[in-house]
């Protein structure tokens, strides 16, 4: 039978040279279906092209991220919470991907072991902190675990509740502090 | 049940185990359902590994072709066989069941053909050996002089080549597969960082 590869390479190779020519044509066009590895999530569908995140050979850096989430928007428009936490990770120079990600699909979350306050704005207001680091230390090697800080704005805390800001009864604030009032009823 | 439905239902079945336990591996290995094994750093090396081995894979044809006394290179088929299967099973653990990006499930295709047309091409290549020289000892049983052994055989050894089609598959398709995976590379590494 002659059919020998020395035959069909030449078949395979301009079969071979169409896909990929193909390819190439098709990455001008829908890049995200032939390279990404997941869709764009919802925050993200207005991206135009790769390149408006991804910096050839270095991946999606901070610099680009920053080009649109910039200090000023932050300052402008997010919450003061999120404003005071990002504008504090920008200063340290940390990078945006230690917690953020993409192409999860458009209703995955981006922020990857993203953490729910579990004491809620009240927090905020009864400590006059602004940011989750103000009281915690989140360690990224494992896995965003808090642990408690041992300073004044801790210490003051665990001082008024006279007792009862101890570990296991800190997380939820309103089931004493009915309403969102700072004083306890009885008090 | 004959010889060759055997082996091949035998062979069919370890490649589906081969399969199910490199992708039960990816779940296991995930951190998240939706962060795949193939998007962190294990998941990456898991990759280099599978392309390290499929790279030694081709050690064998260029020994083949290339080596100055002509002899064909025993060990490094065995080596072709082995990295064949377990270059593969590792890029499949690297991938998971995650088929997003057209380019790298094109090099999985391909990938997928390159291997089952060398498993099938080895299987068929042994039974076809087996038969011709199960067919030459009963001959020379039978009291038939070397000529007329092989004047019976020719038909046979005729058909054995017929199973040697396999490799009208099996070696261009590893082009087009070497041309996808550096495409997926390239593309992993332009996107992704170095």
């Amino acid at each position: 039978m002659k059919c020998l590869p020395a035959n069909v390479f030449p078949l395979v190779l301009g079969a071979t040279v169409i896909v990929v020519g193909w390819l190439g044509w098709a990455s001008t066009r829908d890049p995200e279906s032939l390279w990404a590895p997941g869709d764009l999530s919802r925050y993200h569908a207005d991206v135009k092209s790769c390149t408006q995140c991804h910096e050839p050979f270095r991946g999606a850096t901070t610099a680009k991220c920053s080009s649109c989430h910039s200090v000023k928007k932050f300052a402008a428009k997010s919450k003061p919470a999120v404003r005071d936490f990002h504008l504090e990770v920008m200063q340290k120079a940390q990078p945006c991907l230690a917690c953020h990600t993409e192409h999860r699909g458009a209703l995955a979350q981006i922020t990857t072991g993203a953490m729910i306050n579990p004491h809620g704005e009240f927090i905020f207001r009864a400590t006059g902190t602004r940011t989750c680091t103000a009281c915690h230390a989140i360690a990224a090697a494992k896995g965003g675990r808090l642990s408690l800080l041992d300073n004044a704005a801790v210490r003051d805390l665990i001082g008024e509740g006279e007792g009862a800001h101890r570990p296991g009864k800190f997380a939820d604030c309103l089931r004493c502090h009915v309403g969102g009032q700072l004083e306890i009823e009885g008090d | 049940m004959s010889l060759l439905a055997r082996r091949t239902l035998i062979v069919a079945g370890l490649t589906i185990a081969a399969v199910a336990v490199a992708l039960g591996i990816e779940y296991v290995l995930s951190p998240r359902s939706d962060q795949p094994l193939g998007h962190t750093q294990t998941g990456h090396a898991i990759g280099w590994a599978g392309l390290l081995l499929i790279l030694l894979v081709f050690a064998y044809p260029i020994r083949k072709r290339f080596a100055k006394d002509r002899r064909w290179p025993k060990g490094w088929f065995q080596v072709h066989k082995a990295f064949g299967i377990l270059g593969p099973i590792l890029i499949l653990i690297h991938s998971g069941a995650h088929f997003h990006a057209l380019v790298p499930v094109l090099a999985m295709v391909a990938m997928g053909l390159v291997v089952v047309s060398g498993i099938a091409g080895q299987v068929l290549h042994y039974l076809a050996l087996r038969t011709l020289n199960e067919q030459q000892r009963e001959l020379a049983h039978q009291g038939l002089s070397e000529a007329e052994i092989q004047s019976r055989l020719h038909d046979l050894a005729g058909q054995e080549k017929t199973f040697r089609v396999w490799q009208c598959i099996h070696a261009p398709l590893t082009a087009t597969f070497v041309v996808l995976m550096l495409l997926h590379i390239g593309g992993a590494l332009y996107f992704g960082g170095l």
